[in-house]
């Protein structure tokens, strides 16, 4: 692989502790090897983020999840300052952000990177199309125009005819998606969401979490995404950040968390993962042999093993990986069975 | 009354959330040393524990003070006589009224302001005519109250108050007491939300004004009264300003608790648009506060009319003049007659205010004619149309539309003085109870406190005061009791006390049981309800008119008027305590089988007992600033000390008495403060 271009967040030794002289935890080693109750005994402090390391790079879908309490919603205020970390570097597009005075700072909320909260935070005094032009008008842009480019968002995200309503009078959805119009309408270079959808139905969830694919689709925007829904994250994440107290103890696809878990915690995590829709067939194939590099259904590489067992079920013949027209390998019903079942068959009987 | 709402709103502001997002673990930080068990175990019945204590300390310290002391009143050589410096001020500020630099350039200029504003709104309201306030009075409840039925009916309101207003004859007095009100209102609401926005932003400036503004919300308007006269002598100036200190507290408190209550998800989600902070506070703590700064303005409002009434005491003019002179010639007709535009000018700010807060937060969808600043347009251009009626009607109110009412109400106090007071068969009769009631509850309860030797009352305070509180309760209450020994009026509060002892027994028993009546019927409740709300908006001051009529000029007379002035919050409090009680649990109860009387003793007034406590607090808080009051009608003691020093400029009596009285009233709220839970 080439070298990548700057990331869009690149963050280095985090730490974010809550409690009294905060800052002696990250600078003592020995502190900072306590585990979550023996550090508040010997200190009184709680380590909320510890000595995380990762980059966001520009385009993805960056998924940070973890149960609650493990510290995700604190790493993600770290990155605007919402929270001020303890310690650590943090840099947007290779600007440092933990040295920008208080007006640098709010030229970074306002322009680079914004935020979708879990409780909405919107406005109840305001209507609909002033809550979404909120971003705006706190960069001083003018009343007509601010509401013209807000109506816009407000469109995209499919709430036209609703403009003047207030958000109480709005569906716990309906409010998430002036949310998500409200972050959208300064049009930043990175969007946060933080656990954007847990308080909604299970049914808007699904809606909202199509809405989040289609905006990356059509726009490419890059996104840091909190939560704490497993399958949440494997559907909409690119990589996948897993925490567990404060610590990052996974970085991966969903497909390396999913086939490879780091250790018990992330193993433990996954099992009941639909293995078949998260695995895809460059991992489950093997080296075609013989005639089987020309007959069969062609897949991409990137399809799931649940599309290639369809494929393998219909024709009753080997599928093979095509890419650039070219053949990488071939699925069989062994290879497939053993992805399922969550052991490496397929790649045994290739051995 | 206003002060009584705004206790009840106060537990409120002990949650303000603290909550961080993101931090759910930092919140639960324990780090508790480990102690010993036995300490545990008393800590887990701290009242029990403390008991204990107190019985070890009484053991020691009563026979210890009783051979040190003896029995008897506060001892004269422990007293400072403070009354001799305090008259040497006064008439020192008299004679230096003229000529000090500090009056010349900054006192009479206040004074010469505040009459001038005064006669200025009154010149503006006098010119205006009488049809032009009446239709700015009626158009502006209109407008406020939102243009729906709800409006129509806060209209009609005022429609109706303003109308009796005239018809009794008493449109001038209606005038000036809200050409006072208006300044004060003005000048209380200002200052209430500077001082709001100051400790609503900064936690420094909160916590040092809590205390402040809640010992003020405790202190009898009676206490206000002195020191104000001692700087301006009587007239509009003290008057006003002794109103616009009295009323701003409600304004600070409940624009901070505003500021601070603000949903924190909504204020990061501004924070993290960029914004600044005067952006902050202008878009989005300011309008999230929007409600409880106006549920304070209702409270200044209710509050100034109240003071404005009893200020008649230090040259107020106005309704509260009418009230007071006809009260020293126990003239009730005309008392009444001043009283019932009291109450209707109390009702009609109620209402408006409390119908435009209630607006905030409903949306109003849609412009059309009546709504936003068309709606205004239409109201002011009535308002000039009416204005412009003056010189057709008159700028007075027409003469003949009056309609004398303090002749039949006079006959009639005669007809009950002759036929309800004494000699009802089996009953007796008002007066008869009022006798009673003196020589079997009044005097030995008096007798018994007297009785008491000094170091026993101290000692008393001090145990309940510790019981209910901290040690710093404790003190408090304490150095209060003996500051009031101190001033030498022991005595003399003693009675004062006795007074509120008694009213506060009956008005606990009477609300305690109205209020579970209340909780448990519900078509009772509804029915209560307005009569109640009625009841507490209305000024302290006309509370003394019934009474003087049934039970004549006496104690009894201040106690009732205390009773029935502390009743409606009691009543208030309790149902609303126990209807609140969680639900769950009361259903777990019938479940397993109890029986009404079970449900009510074992889960509801257990778990209601918050809600008793603060009753017990509000009782206490309203009735001892009725008593003191009561003093016009014979109440005596204190209260009478405060009228005496005002009414013949005896300033070092009054102001004794005075300061005597906000000793009393710190003791009191100390000893019944449910203790504040520290998180």
């Amino acid at each position: 692989m080439s070298t990548p271009p700057t990331p869009v967040f690149s963050v280095r030794d985090l730490w974010k502790v809550f409690g009294p002289k905060a800052g002696r935890v990250p600078a003592d080693p020995e502190l900072g090897a306590l585990d979550a109750a023996g550090l508040r005994e010997r200190t009184g402090c709680t380590a909320a983020v510890r000595d995380v390391s990762f980059d966001v790079r520009k385009g993805e879908v960056f998924v940070v999840m973890g149960l609650s309490g493990s510290g995700k919603s604190t790493l993600v205020r770290c990155l605007t300052r919402l929270i001020e970390p303890t310690s650590g570097a943090i840099s947007i597009d290779g600007e440092d952000v933990m040295s920008m005075d208080a007006g640098r700072l709010r030229e970074l909320r306002r322009h680079r990177a914004s935020m979708v909260f879990q409780h909405f935070g919107l406005l109840p005094h305001r209507s609909v199309l002033d809550n979404v032009a909120y971003g705006l008008e706190i960069q001083g842009v003018g009343r007509a125009e601010r509401r013209a480019r807000a109506a816009e968002f407000v469109t995209k995200v499919g709430l036209e005819g609703m403009e003047s309503r207030r958000p109480g009078q709005l569906s716990g959805g309906q409010q998430q998606r002036v949310g998500l119009a409200r972050a959208l309408a300064v049009d930043p270079e990175v969007l946060l969401f933080d656990e954007p959808f847990s308080a909604l139905d299970p049914l808007i969830r699904r809606d909202m979490q199509e809405e989040v694919v289609r905006l990356h689709r059509e726009e490419g925007r890059t996104m840091v995404f909190i939560t704490h829904d497993l399958s949440e994250a494997l559907k909409i994440g690119d990589r996948i950040a897993l925490m567990r107290d404060g610590r990052i103890v996974q970085l991966g696809t969903p497909e390396e968390i999913v086939g490879e878990p780091a250790d018990e915690y992330v193993r433990d995590f996954v099992r009941d993962v639909p293995r078949e829709q998260v695995m895809t067939v460059r991992t489950a194939m093997r080296p075609a042999r013989a005639s089987e590099a020309e007959t069969g259904p062609a897949l991409a590489p990137g399809a799931t093993v649940f599309e290639a067992i369809e494929a393998v079920a219909r024709t009753g013949e080997t599928a093979r990986v095509i890419e650039d027209g070219r053949c990488l390998g071939v699925v069989d019903h062994a290879a497939l069975l053993g992805v399922v079942a969550g052991v490496p068959g397929g790649k045994a009987v290739a051995a | 009354m206003a002060a009584m709402t705004a206790a009840v709103t106060t537990p409120a502001s002990d949650e303000t959330p603290d909550k961080v997002p993101g931090t759910e673990k930092a919140r639960d930080k324990a780090g508790r040393p480990a102690t010993g068990r036995s300490f545990q175990d008393l800590m887990r019945h701290p009242v029990k524990g403390k008991l204990l204590v107190l019985a070890a300390l009484a053991a020691v310290l009563v026979p210890l003070s009783a051979v040190v002391w003896g029995s008897g009143p506060w001892p004269g050589a422990l007293s400072v006589d403070i009354s001799g410096p305090l008259d040497d001020a006064n008439t020192w500020v008299i004679d230096n009224r003229d000529s000090h630099p500090l009056f010349l350039y900054f006192l009479l200029h206040l004074s010469n302001t505040a009459t001038d504003a005064v006669s200025g709104v009154y010149s503006v309201l006098d010119a205006m005519g009488w049809t032009g306030v009446f239709a700015a009075g009626v158009l502006f409840a209109w407008r406020a109250a939102g243009l729906g039925r709800g409006g129509v009916k806060v209209a009609a309101t005022a429609f109706g108050a303003f109308a009796v207003c005239g018809l009794l004859g008493m449109w001038d007095a209606t005038l000036l007491t809200i050409a006072l009100m208006v300044v004060a209102v003005t000048c209380a609401a200002l200052l209430g939300v500077l001082i709001g926005l100051a400790a609503g932003l900064s936690d420094r400036v909160d916590r040092l004004l809590r205390p402040v503004l809640d010992t003020m919300q405790v202190l009898p308007a009676f206490a206000y009264l002195l020191p104000f006269v001692l700087v301006f002598g009587t007239g509009t100036p003290a008057a006003l300003f002794c109103t616009v200190i009295y009323a701003a507290p409600p304004m600070a408190r409940l624009t901070t608790l505003g500021l601070r209550g603000a949903d924190p998800a909504v204020l990061e989600a501004v924070t993290s648009l960029g914004a600044s902070p005067w952006q902050r506070l202008r878009t989005a703590r300011l309008p999230l506060a929007r409600k409880q700064m106006l549920l304070g303005l209702n409270q200044t409002i209710m509050m100034a009319l109240s003071m404005v009434v009893i200020a008649a005491l230090v040259g107020a003019g106005g309704l509260g003049e009418e009230v007071y002179s006809a009260l020293s010639t126990v003239d009730v007709g005309k008392a009444l007659a001043a009283g019932i535009p009291i109450v209707l000018i109390a009702v009609w700010l109620d209402r408006t205010t409390a119908a435009a807060g209630d607006r905030i937060g409903r949306s109003t969808p849609g412009g059309g004619l009546l709504h936003g600043r068309s709606g205004w347009a239409l109201a002011g251009g009535g308002v000039v149309a009416a204005v412009l009626l003056r010189f057709v009607a008159g700028t007075a109110w027409p003469e003949g539309w009056t309609f004398a009412i303090s002749t039949p109400v006079n006959k009639a106090q005669v007809w009950i003085t002759e036929n309800l007071s004494s000699g009802i068969p089996v009953l007796g009769g008002t007066e008869t109870w009022s006798e009673h009631f003196t020589l079997w509850v009044l005097n030995p309860m008096r007798d018994g406190l007297t009785a008491l030797p000094w170091w026993a009352v101290l000692l008393l305070v001090a145990a309940l005061a510790w019981l209910v509180g901290t040690w710093m309760t404790a003190l408090t209450a304490t150095l209060a009791m003996a500051a009031i020994g101190v001033l030498g009026v022991w005595t003399k509060s003693l009675d004062t006390l006795s007074q509120v002892l008694a009213a506060l027994v009956v008005t606990l028993v009477l609300g305690v049981l109205a209020g579970i009546v209340c909780a448990r019927a519900g078509r009772l409740e509804r029915w209560l309800r307005p009569v109640l709300d009625a009841m507490q908006t209305m000024p302290q001051f006309v509370y003394l008119i019934p009474v003087v009529a049934l039970f004549g000029v006496a104690r009894v007379s201040a106690i009732v008027a205390a009773v029935v002035y502390a009743l409606p919050a009691v009543v208030r409090i309790t149902a609303q305590g126990l209807r609140e009680v969680d639900p769950a649990a009361l259903e777990a109860s019938r479940s397993l089988g109890a029986s009404t009387r079970q449900q009510l003793l074992r889960v509801q007034l257990p778990l209601a007992r918050p809600a008793l406590q603060l009753a017990v607090n509000q009782g206490v808080v309203l009735v001892l600033a009725v008593v003191v009051v009561g003093a016009l009608v014979g109440g005596g003691a204190l209260g009478y000390d405060v009228v005496k020093g005002l009414s013949r400029g005896e300033m070092g009596l009054g102001m004794t008495a005075g300061v005597a009285i906000v000793c009393l009233g710190l003791v009191l709220d100390r000893i019944t403060q449910p203790a504040r839970k520290r998180g």
